[in-house]
């Protein structure tokens, strides 16, 4: 019963993701949001199941593909709408737009849209809460293309070194923009992150949210008591393209098999049930969300130049 | 702290002592726990501040990155440079990140923090230990820039910084002046600690100097004054947030401007003082601009090329006889030339 429950909420969250993110490709071509969005359709679960075991100090630093943490986290949908529409009041007043979503109030800190470049600040503010003696985790997420950088190995070796409570985790997607893992990498994630003496951790059904969900359960509290970092790769699928509204499997760069094989196992595919339950109630949000984005103002002159030091 | 002898090495072990005793700060880097100690301006505090001064791995990017997650959540990281070359390996988390991280956010953030970056220069530091990089970071909105001529304006500014600045200081030392004692002279009550000064008034040129170079005009002025030509010095300080007003009356009054800076000169602080006096009213100059900085080339490491390659007293006082006469042949005998490593003897390597 208490499964079943727990079920119904991830699924309804995971849900309203997508449909969020359906919304923006339903937009796109309106021109109304005049930047690039790269889209979580596919990789909800992980934000999904991740946030739902994460304490409400308890900060997140994410990256340009930030919409499903944004709101799984508890960002408010109207102002990240409002952001994607470069009004006034989207949370960043329009200057961070889609590649920059940050809600403090809930612990989503800043995201960058320079791979690999917010994984430090995870273990800068871990840091800081060891020095406090709090209690707190600090989740640090990015995606496979990100643990090439060498600002990752750094992070790792020093949250490490002083036993900083820091959860890496992997969104692997098998892709850095159009290119494959194997492309790219000479090492294995989870062995690499051993070489640290960072404890880690594979789970290869990223479309589970209640997987997600128990395995981040696991990992938040042993890296809060043990005060130890650790490291998670979730596998998961991206189903659009790196950027933009739209599918790209005519480009040639991936196998379109591979996606339909992941839709197969993918719930919010699967489970018409739950499906129609929510969709209604989610699309008044939405569209209420898209109303207050409409109806909001643009920045101006005034804001320009605010907030510059 | 007027009429109070002491070296610039001093001043900053003072400000780091100081700002240890705030609870926020955090003093990371390499060598702040050594035995040198930043050449002994941060000696002693990891013995009193075991948890906030800390040693780190040679990950400068991943530090810097440490350091803004740190100040994010409540701390006041300070990061040290023991060369300014080193720094820039973090420019992707200084330019990309610290920077932007207020106003990309809209607000949100804040991230109050220091970079200590030290510019080497003279006995053999050579191509990549010598660098003097304020003008690439001036350009960046979000970074307040400075480069502190003297313990003074050390004391006075990091201590503004720590506890008024809520953004990312890059403050530049200079290596050469460590082990320089200076006297106090100037009433810092009336001086804004992240803007320039007033170094000397005179009447017939100004120059504005950055860093080491203020000494070497002092030392210019001097002479020159024997000759009858009073020199305007403007200790321009902040690279970031020069005082236009300021440095535009100056030129105003004396109507000549010679620009001495520690760095190249092309796109750098000498064009950053040309475009404020060309975009006021270039009309105020009775002379063309004049600026001297280092040779358009990577540092060499001989020293018979070194002393070729950085400006000295000796051209100071030739542009400035020049400025103020309107000849190239002033008929005023230049000082003979001298390397600031001779002339201070204070400053001999390897390090």
């Amino acid at each position: 019963m208490e499964f079943k429950i727990e079920y119904k909420k991830r699924f309804r969250e995971a849900l309203r993701i997508r449909m969020v993110e359906q919304k923006i490709i339903e937009l796109y071509p309106l021109d109304k949001i005049q930047s690039p969005v790269h889209l979580s359709i596919g990789q909800e679960a992980v934000a999904v199941g991740l946030c739902s075991q994460m304490r409400l100090d308890d900060w997140l630093f994410i990256n340009y593909r930030g919409h499903a943490f944004y709101l799984a986290k508890g960002g408010p949908m109207p102002e990240l709408f409002a952001e994607l529409y470069g009004k006034r009041t989207g949370l960043s007043k329009g200057k961070a737009g889609s590649m920059h979503l940050a809600a403090p109030n809930q612990g989503v800190m800043g995201a960058s849209a320079v791979v690999g470049s917010t994984i430090s600040h995870a273990v800068g503010a871990a840091l800081a809460s060891k020095i406090r003696g709090e209690d707190r985790v600090f989740v640090a997420v990015f995606g496979d293309g990100a643990t090439e950088q060498g600002a990752y190995h750094e992070a790792l070796n020093f949250a490490s070194l002083h036993s900083l409570p820091v959860l890496f985790l992997c969104e692997n997607n098998g892709l850095a923009v159009h290119a494959s893992l194997l492309e790219r990498q000479a090492f294995s994630l989870t062995r690499h992150a051993e070489a640290y003496g960072v404890e880690a951790k594979t789970l290869n059904e990223g479309f589970d949210f209640m997987r997600v969900s128990e395995i981040c359960s696991d990992l938040l509290e042993q890296v809060r008591f043990k005060k130890r970092p650790m490291f998670l790769e979730i596998k998961t699928c991206r189903y659009m393209e790196h950027v933009g509204p739209g599918e790209d499997f005519d480009a040639g760069y991936r196998d379109i098999a591979e996606v339909r094989a992941w839709k197969d196992k993918d719930p919010l595919c699967l489970d018409d049930t739950l499906l129609s339950e929510f969709s209604l109630e989610i699309s008044k949000e939405i569209d209420a969300a898209v109303l207050f984005a409409e109806n909001s103002p643009y920045p101006g002159i005034e804001d320009l130049l605010t907030d510059v030091i | 702290m007027s009429d109070i002898k002491m070296k610039y090495r001093e001043a900053l072990s003072v400000a780091m002592s100081e700002a240890m005793e705030d609870p926020k700060t955090l003093l990371i880097g390499q060598g702040v726990t050594d035995f040198k100690g930043i050449w002994g301006t941060t000696t002693g505090l990891a013995q009193k501040y075991p948890n906030r001064v800390i040693e780190t791995p040679l990950s400068e990017d991943g530090v810097a990155g440490i350091c803004i997650g740190a100040s994010l959540n409540g701390m006041y990281p300070i990061n040290t440079h023991i060369r300014a070359d080193f720094g820039l390996l973090i420019f992707n988390q200084l330019i990309n990140l610290a920077a932007k991280y207020r106003y990309m956010f809209g607000g949100l953030f804040e991230v109050p923090l220091m970079f200590r970056m030290v510019i080497g220069r003279s006995w053999g530091q050579g191509a990549q230990h010598s660098q003097s990089l304020q003008s690439l970071l001036g350009h960046i909105p979000g970074l307040v820039v400075l480069m502190p001529s003297n313990p003074q304006s050390i004391v006075q500014s990091y201590r503004y910084a720590r506890s008024h600045h809520k953004g990312p200081v890059v403050m530049f030392e200079h290596r050469l002046m460590y082990e320089l004692e200076f006297e106090g002279k100037i009433d810092f009550e009336s001086v804004d600690p992240l803007s320039s000064r007033i170094e000397r008034l005179g009447t017939d040129l100004t120059i504005v100097a950055t860093s080491v170079m203020v000494l070497e005009a002092v030392r210019a002025s001097d002479y020159l004054n024997r000759f009858g030509i009073h020199v305007e010095i403007i200790d321009l300080h902040s690279i970031s947030h020069p005082d236009h007003n300021l440095i535009f009356n100056s030129v105003k009054k004396t109507g000549r401007l010679l620009v001495v800076d520690t760095s190249w000169i092309p796109y750098g602080v000498a064009a950053e003082m040309s475009r404020i006096i060309a975009e006021k009213d270039p009309s105020v100059l009775k002379q063309p601009v004049r600026s001297l900085g280092m040779q358009p080339a990577p540092c060499p490491t001989a020293k018979s090329l070194e002393d070729l390659y950085y400006p000295d007293v000796s051209d100071i006082v030739g542009a400035s006889a020049s400025l103020v006469t309107g000849q190239h042949s002033h008929g005023i005998p230049l000082p003979v030339k001298q390397a600031m490593t001779d002339f201070y003897k204070h400053f001999k390597g390897p390090f």
